[in-house]
């Protein structure tokens, strides 16, 4: 047995140094049975292999070590923590790059140890550091992403994920080694990655993102129910309740699956949303009352309730455009709030988070409503209006460069002209 | 055959509801139930203005709406349609009387008439009308037969026109409508096209079939003979019935001001075809229309300056009265008498299930209208002139500015409505960046999609492998993977 391996590591170290390393992934691929049978013996072969020069082979060897069955005893674990540790922080990126799907591999098997260790924030950095390595450019997605995405939520760390979710993407990794014809890139992690970075969106109250995080998870092309696409749909619907105070309509590219399967199967939130535009409290505590459960077994009961506090602060808003001065017991009777001394706190929270511009009279218990006083007058507001003038030239100089990209691109101009030149018989047929 | 379907457009019954409602409705239970108590409708000379089918149907619509006219239309109904041969409807005439007779013996219902001159059912005149009917279909079958295999292309089309009239007298729409349409390929000149579409939408109104009555409409008014030779009388004629016939269909789906604009183009001295709608009708329908929808300027214009529905206005003065008293901003009276003629409109079979709608658009009309000039407002001056509560009359204004129809603020403390000033500059630059943000937004996903489709990124059912762990979502998942590649 032990010659085998022997084998194994004799053949990378050839292999290795004539920089032959298609023929490398070719043979590491097939040799992974024998490295799992033999996992007593991997920290052995380890030695023996350098971390600059054979970073290919260590990589599958420690792959091997993860996937094999659980091993006994407590040192064997640890040394598969640390040794994936210095592994990731000092391989040679270039090697690592021929092989992506193992290394994105190596760094999921990575990610479900440390969440079974309950030590999500142990591996933060090391991802950071596995991305950086795989990614060609740094808005490049890789499914590495997804894994540290998760890490930080469980951890409860957002700014690493900050960072990285902040780049908006706009190329993917080819997660395809050499000599598999298997699936580039898993749709699962690019759910995945959006459905977690909506939830760091959330936590750190940044909801718009959130929405857009949500609403990219949703329009994922998709032949299939996704379970996450589904729990994210029904984050979709509370934030965009919570933003925009009604659903927001889906766009059309949204794939059939959507309508035809996850809205029925989240019938609960669509109630939510219908009490909630009827703008009447009562109706929404009715819904949240009759499916608790649902919300609670869905562990979007928090949402839910943010849901219910801001419809008051809604129909207060809704009172500042229609009315000038207004008695507390009457905002009190609009809103559905039991008492006037309650219809005071939420005002005067209101005003201080300046949602609304208002003064309130104590004397005869009135309220009146002022206009917004921002003026957008002065140089913040000029230098504000150019950053975003500035943003939206260059997402259109990016748009037309793609444009170009595809006009020149020979298979879309052989498609195009080649069919004109079948399109021209067909017509003079129809017309005869 | 499809008995007397009123539109199922009908929303919110607020009335309660029939008891004895008829039991062929069953299949559109959608329809408004309401009981109309006090009409002060002259049946006799409501019923006069129709012929045909529409009168049966519209003295259906009052008999299962108003009892107190229940009887004598059902008496009426039932002498006319023993002039044809609709033997289908003269039973359930018949069964429906047997129903109010009944309930007439019942003390607490005042009869209105004595119980002697209630026609009896006669089996004798259903059997020879049914057997005369079957003579005639055969008579009428054979001509076509004859004709046909002479190929007169003219003798034929007239054949099919003759055997739809046929059916239609006797109650069978939708052979009619076949007949009447197979006529269509034996026509020769653009007349014959038109005469062709005036039966479809004959046809089609009584099926309420509403975008079959469209779009034979806009087939005949594009026919090119007919369109040359518009100045001539003949042509006004089937020009005022197309008009009115497109509006009754703008209006049972609901489009008002289109319904108003083809009303309003009809005239009066051609209007003449009892077994579609009467003169009445036409102003009736255009008028609440064109009020409910059209703006001041529109209203002077289109309809208290029109010299030809000048004339339709005529014939229901009340209507020139609301229409009148709007123009003239006395709204308590307008809503006054639009509240009169409430009564005689809910037993309008094609109106009826608008009233409430188009009650409601000319009221917040009429309030915003009254708000117009002023930058300020008292609500207790307004509240008088609608005859309203000023609590009510705050609710209503505050919804009409929540929907953006009035741009003023209400205070509540001195009960005066504020027109508000609207700073052009800062929703300008609210507005922009509102956009600017939607197409970074908008924009950035796109190029996101571009990568996912490039990459074929795409949820796929999962493989055997994983079976038992998502059984519930695999089930569906692989039938949409079958729908969604054909």
């Amino acid at each position: 047995m032990a010659s085998a391996l022997e084998q194994f590591v004799n053949t990378v170290r050839t292999l290795s140094s004539h920089g032959n390393f298609r023929e490398l992934c070719e043979y590491l691929s097939k040799s992974s049975e024998v490295l799992v049978k033999n996992t007593q013996h991997l920290d052995n072969v380890l030695e023996t292999l350098d971390i600059q020069q054979h970073s290919l082979g260590i990589l599958t060897v420690l792959c091997a070590k993860f996937s094999a069955p659980a091993t006994t005893g407590n040192n064997a674990q640890d040394n598969r923590f640390t040794q994936t540790q210095e592994f990731i922080l000092n391989c040679n990126g270039e090697h690592i790059r021929l092989a992506p799907d193992t290394f994105a591999e190596l760094c999921h098997l990575l990610t479900n140890y440390l969440v079974e260790q309950k030590q999500p924030l142990k591996g933060i950095c090391i991802l950071e550091k596995a991305i950086s390595k795989l990614r060609l450019f740094d808005s490049q997605l890789t499914s590495i992403h997804a894994d540290l995405c998760q890490l930080c939520v469980v951890a409860k760390c957002f700014k690493p994920a900050l960072k990285l979710i902040d780049i908006d993407i706009t190329g993917i990794c080819q997660e395809q080694s050499y000599n598999t014809n298997g699936p580039q890139f898993d749709a699962k992690y690019f759910l995945l990655y959006y459905y977690y970075g909506g939830l760091v969106y959330l936590a750190v109250r940044n909801l718009e993102r959130a929405l857009y995080f949500f609403e990219v998870a949703i329009t994922t092309p998709a032949h299939a129910v996704s379970h996450i696409m589904l729990e994210a749909y029904k984050k979709y619907i509370l934030v965009s309740l919570l933003l925009h105070g009604k659903i927001l309509l889906l766009p059309k590219y949204a794939s059939q699956v959507v309508n035809r399967f996850i809205k029925p199967l989240s019938q609960p939130y669509h109630d939510l949303a219908t009490a909630f535009t009827s703008n009447s409290s009562a109706e929404l505590n009715a819904v949240l009352t009759r499916h608790t459960e649902v919300f609670t077994r869905d562990h979007n009961l928090g949402l839910v309730k943010q849901v219910s506090s801001v419809l008051y602060k809604k129909n207060i808003q809704r009172l500042t455009k229609t009315f000038l001065t207004l008695s507390l017991s009457d905002v009190a009777s609009r809103v559905g709030l039991s008492s006037p001394s309650e219809a005071e706190s939420h005002i005067l929270q209101m005003i201080e988070t300046r949602q609304i511009f208002a003064t309130i009279n104590q004397k005869d218990g009135m309220v009146i409503f002022r206009d917004e006083p921002e003026k957008f007058s002065g140089p913040e507001v000029l230098k504000g209006l150019e950053e975003q003038l500035q943003l939206c030239m260059d997402l259109d100089k990016q748009i037309l460069s793609m444009d170009e990209e595809i006009q020149v691109n020979p298979q879309y101009v052989k498609k195009s002209t080649g069919f004109q030149e079948e399109e021209q018989p067909n017509k003079s047929t129809y017309a005869m | 055959m499809p008995l007397f379907v009123a539109s199922t457009m009908a929303q919110n019954a607020v009335e309660p509801m029939q008891v004895d409602a008829p039991p062929e409705d069953n299949d559109n239970n959608e329809e408004e139930n309401y009981v109309v108590e006090n009409p002060s409708l002259d049946l006799e000379v409501y019923a006069n203005s129709y012929t045909g089918l529409a009168k049966l149907y519209r003295l259906i619509y009052i008999i299962d709406h108003c009892p107190s006219l229940r009887l004598e239309a059902l008496k009426m109904a039932i002498s006319y349609v023993m002039t044809t041969y609709n033997v289908n409807l003269y039973q359930v005439l018949h069964q429906k009387l047997a129903e109010v007779t009944t309930a007439l013996n019942v003390p607490d219902v005042a009869a209105p008439s004595t119980s002697q001159d209630i026609p009896a059912i006669d089996n004798m005149w259903m059997e020879t009308r049914s057997k005369k009917a079957a003579l005639k279909l055969e008579k009428l079958d054979n001509d076509l037969k004859n004709y046909k295999s002479n190929s007169i292309k003219e003798s034929i089309r007239r054949g099919h026109d003759d055997l739809g009239d046929h059916y239609l007298d006797c109650g069978d729409l939708s052979n009619a409508l076949k007949c009447y349409s197979r006529a269509r390929d034996y026509c020769t000149s653009g007349k014959h096209v038109v005469n062709m579409c005036l039966n479809v939408i004959k046809v089609s109104v009584y099926l309420q079939n509403w975008s079959h009555v469209l779009s034979y409409v806009s087939k005949a008014e594009s026919t090119p003979d007919f369109c040359e030779t518009q100045t001539k009388d003949s042509n006004q004629v089937i020009m005022t019935r197309l008009k009115c016939a497109a509006g009754l269909a703008e209006l049972a789906t609901k489009k008002y001001k289109s319904a108003a604009k083809h009303f309003l183009q009809a005239n009066l001295d051609h209007c003449d075809f009892p077994e579609l709608l009467s003169p009445n009708n036409v102003a009736m329908y255009g008028g609440l229309c064109a009020l409910a929808t059209f703006d001041r300027h529109e209203l002077q214009k289109n309809v208290i300056f029109s010299s030809s529905f000048k004339l339709f206005l005529e014939l229901e003065p009340q209507l020139r009265d609301i229409i009148f008293k709007f123009y003239e901003s006395k709204y308590a009276q307008c809503l006054k008498l639009l509240d009169e003629i409430k009564d005689n409109l809910l037993l309008d079979m094609y109106i009826a299930p608008h009233i409430s709608t188009l009650y409601m658009q000319i009221r917040n009309r009429a309030l915003i209208q009254y708000f117009s000039p002023y930058l300020s407002a008292d609500m207790h001056k307004m509240a008088e002139a609608f005859n309203r509560t000023v609590p009510a009359l705050e609710d209503e204004l505050m919804q009409l500015i929540l929907e953006g129809q009035i741009q003023a603020r209400i205070d509540s403390h001195n009960k005066i409505l504020f027109a508000k000033d609207v700073d052009q500059r800062s929703t300008t630059f609210e507005k922009s960046l509102l956009i600017g943000k939607e197409y970074q937004r908008r924009t950035r996903m796109l190029i996101l999609r571009a990568a996912v489709l490039k990459n074929k990124i795409h949820v796929k059912s999962p493989q055997r492998e994983t079976g038992q762990a998502g059984d519930i979502t695999i089930a569906p998942g692989t039938s949409t993977v079958l729908t969604a590649r054909n």
